[in-house]
């Protein structure tokens, strides 16, 4: 008799341990849509990586405050995708918290990565899962590209859309514009060791090369090493027009000072990589005058339509919006309406249906028509270009597509 | 710019360079001396170092923008710098040695080596927690004076770290060859039981070297700074990969020795770029140095490995 008991208690004890050990709790399910955030909160691209975490999180708070989506409420799981050991993203880090999301039976879906080179690693992971993630800022092309099919999406459909478009347009349109409206005529081009960074320094070379600029070196920066006078003092020796740098922030830090120096006159371009808002404080205004950057995505900070957005995000996120925090914001309005559809069509709202959701986007967002190709690229495709001057970051204007 | 005279700037590049990892091996190697422990913890002690200087310069009221210092001011500005930077360093490394490593002298095997490793990850982490992940600038406040040598450019800021790096050789080897303090690390390292029944009080020995060693690494921190203009987090990683491999390339122990490394690597790393690649830096240096150590497994000057009684 008392063993009974006993057992009973146990096995009481159990369930209750189980059911208040389930992600979430069972109350909260079909209340919740949990949207999972992998961004590389610290590291040397911590402010980009910030400027998206607060898009999103402003996007989940004005829907949340409009009494949520389809009777349910978002709510963002944030993780932090860099490392110290790497000082950067890291995609081993980026996978495993993607696992942890597809753990998190309440997460539908997911906003990012924020680097290509975390996108990489997580693609195939999403695609098992068959759950959608939508990248604000990550651009490598071979990522969605239906000849790596079985490398990135092995069950075949698309799980990694875009609110940008890729360095299949990025680099190129560069290209395309350093030589028509630079009139460069030779260039060499460097980048990080990173999938972006060599992704996108391989577009432009390739489109940089088919409009006759002769290509008088390509090397690779180590984004840890402290001097890169080496390949600078070759660069010079090279005497070219241009400089372009596939890359992000950890080696421009460096690269920009020392280029100042070594190089001084050469015009020097790089992408989105180096599109952020802490380059002078890193390196000193004066060096980073004149570096030309790109945008992935239409202008729209300063573009005055969105001129309420960006003051109400300053207003209530205490920094600087970037054209990523945009993009990042529309990530979310892309899920929710993608929700909402799915609960009007009275489909269960699981991570399959809202692929599909997602998949059939078709919707005015703030930075314009949403719309996704069959593998998850967006159908618009304006590449924008910058330059820095006097410490800050002016649109120039869209960039060539030929 | 014609090939020559790329190649003689790679050199000057080169040299800097080399002497850079020379400073740093310096410390690392006396330590590696006297009490035959690779101390990992040496090149995080470095980086705090630079983060030390900013701080100090900070207090001085001198940031990275503004304008440069000269004549009388300049001069005060680096006394102190050097001053009380590597007093902090130095002090960092007493308590290192004092709380993490002293426990464990007589402990066989690599535990003392992974211990400095976790000091470093301690150090490394504690500076990311307070200065975040970002470059941060260092106040420039050598002057930017420049020669030409054909059309090669020698800068003031190199010059300086050449003659700086060969002076404090120079210094070490005589601290160590030749006065009482020295005669008392070689007899430590050779046998602390016996220097201990001579008389020497061993326990101040050890704190003493790596209070001198931790010291350098504050020095050559500055040295970093004021030459590249900028330190993060993670700097001592690379640099001190780097500077490490000097010290076992010149031969793990030997002062000398580890001034030829860092100039070995410098100029390998310099030349390398340019005539291969940047990209296969890494492969070019690390082939030597297995090369090296094959033919000559103590190093090109040899290790001085204490004798055991």
């Amino acid at each position: 008799m008392n063993r009974r008991i006993l057992v009973a208690g146990t096995a009481l004890l159990a369930l209750v341990v189980m059911l208040t050990g389930l992600p979430g709790g069972l109350r909260a399910q079909g209340k919740v849509v949990k949207i999972g955030l992998s961004l590389p909160l610290t590291g040397a691209d911590a402010d980009g990586a910030d400027a998206i975490l607060k898009g999103a999180q402003m996007a989940v708070t004005e829907i949340n405050a409009k009494g949520g989506v389809a009777g349910y409420k978002l709510e963002a799981v944030v993780f932090d995708s860099a490392t110290p050991a790497a000082g950067q993203y890291d995609p081993a880090q980026a996978a495993t918290n993607y696992k942890k999301f597809i753990a998190d039976s309440l997460v539908m879906a997911a906003v990012g990565p924020v680097m290509s080179g975390e996108g990489k690693a997580i693609s195939p992971i999403l695609s098992e899962a068959d759950m959608a993630t939508i990248t604000p800022s990550s651009t490598n092309p071979d990522i969605t590209d239906p000849k790596f099919q079985p490398q990135y999406r092995p069950k075949g459909k698309a799980v990694y859309f875009r609110t940008v478009t890729t360095d299949a347009y990025q680099g190129p349109n560069m290209a395309n514009y350093l030589f028509h409206a630079q009139k460069i005529k030779s260039v060499f081009v460097l980048d990080d060791g990173g999938a972006f960074g060599v992704g996108i320094a391989d577009s432009f070379q390739k489109r940089a090369g088919e409009l006759g600029v002769k290509i008088l070196g390509r090397d690779r920066l180590d984004p840890k090493e402290a001097d890169y006078k080496t390949i600078l003092t070759k660069i010079k020796g090279l005497n070219p027009d241009a400089l372009y740098y596939g890359g992000v922030m950890q080696a421009a830090a460096k690269l920009a000072p020392q280029s100042f120096e070594v190089i001084p006159r050469a015009i020097k371009a790089g992408s989105d990589g180096v599109y952020d808002l802490s380059w002078p404080k890193q390196s000193g205004k004066e060096a980073v005058d004149g570096w030309f950057c790109s945008q992935a995505s239409p202008e729209l900070v300063t573009s005055g339509k969105l001129e309420a957005w960006v003051t109400k995000f300053k207003k209530e996120m205490k920094r600087d919006a970037t054209n990523y925090a945009i993009t990042s914001y529309d990530a979310v309005l892309v899920i929710a309406d993608a929700v909402e559809r799915t609960a009007k069509a009275n489909k269960a709202l699981t991570r399959t249906n809202l692929r599909d959701a997602i998949q059939a986007t078709k919707m005015g967002s703030i930075q314009g028509p949403i719309a996704f190709d069959a593998n998850g690229d967006i159908l618009t495709r304006t590449v924008s270009i910058y330059q820095w001057r006097d410490g800050e970051i002016k649109y120039v204007g869209v960039a060539p597509e030929k | 710019m014609s090939t020559v005279d790329v190649l003689l700037q790679q050199i000057v590049n080169g040299l800097a360079l080399g002497m850079m990892y020379a400073l740093l091996a310096l410390g690392f190697t006396m330590v590696y001396g006297i009490i035959e422990l690779i101390n990992f913890s040496h090149f995080s002690v470095f980086m705090t170092g630079t983060f030390v200087g900013l701080v100090v310069l900070n207090l001085m009221g001198v940031t990275a923008v503004s304008k440069s210092l000269t004549g009388f001011a300049l001069v005060g500005t680096l006394v102190v710098l050097f001053a009380a930077t590597m007093a902090t360093t130095g002090v960092l490394g007493v308590l290192i040695e004092r709380i993490c490593l002293r426990s464990l002298r007589h402990v066989a095997g690599t535990a003392p080596m992974i211990t400095t490793i976790g000091v470093a990850f301690i150090l490394i982490n504690t500076m990311l927690l307070i200065w975040g992940p970002q470059a941060q600038r260092f106040p420039q406040l050598l002057p930017n004076w420049r020669w030409a040598v054909g059309a090669a450019e020698v800068t003031f800021k190199q010059v300086v770290l050449f003659v700086v790096g060969l002076v404090l050789m120079l210094a070490l080897s005589h601290l160590v060859k030749r006065t009482t303090l020295g005669k008392a690390m070689r007899a430590t390292a050779q046998d602390a039981d016996a220097a201990r029944m001579m008389g020497i009080d061993v326990d101040r020995v050890v704190v003493l070297t790596f209070f001198l060693g931790s010291a350098l690494a504050g020095a050559g921190s500055l040295f970093f700074g004021l030459y590249y203009g900028f330190t993060g987090y993670y700097i001592g990683y690379t640099t001190g990969l780097r500077a490490f491999t000097s010290a076992v390339l010149g031969g793990i122990g030997s002062i000398p020795g580890a001034v030829l490394g860092g100039l070995f690597i410098g100029l390998t790393q310099s030349l390398g770029g340019q005539l291969v690649g940047v990209k296969w830096t890494d492969v070019i240096i690390f082939s030597l140095l297995i090369i090296v150590m094959v033919f000559r497994p103590n190093g090109l000057l040899g290790a001085h490995v204490p004798q055991k009684a």
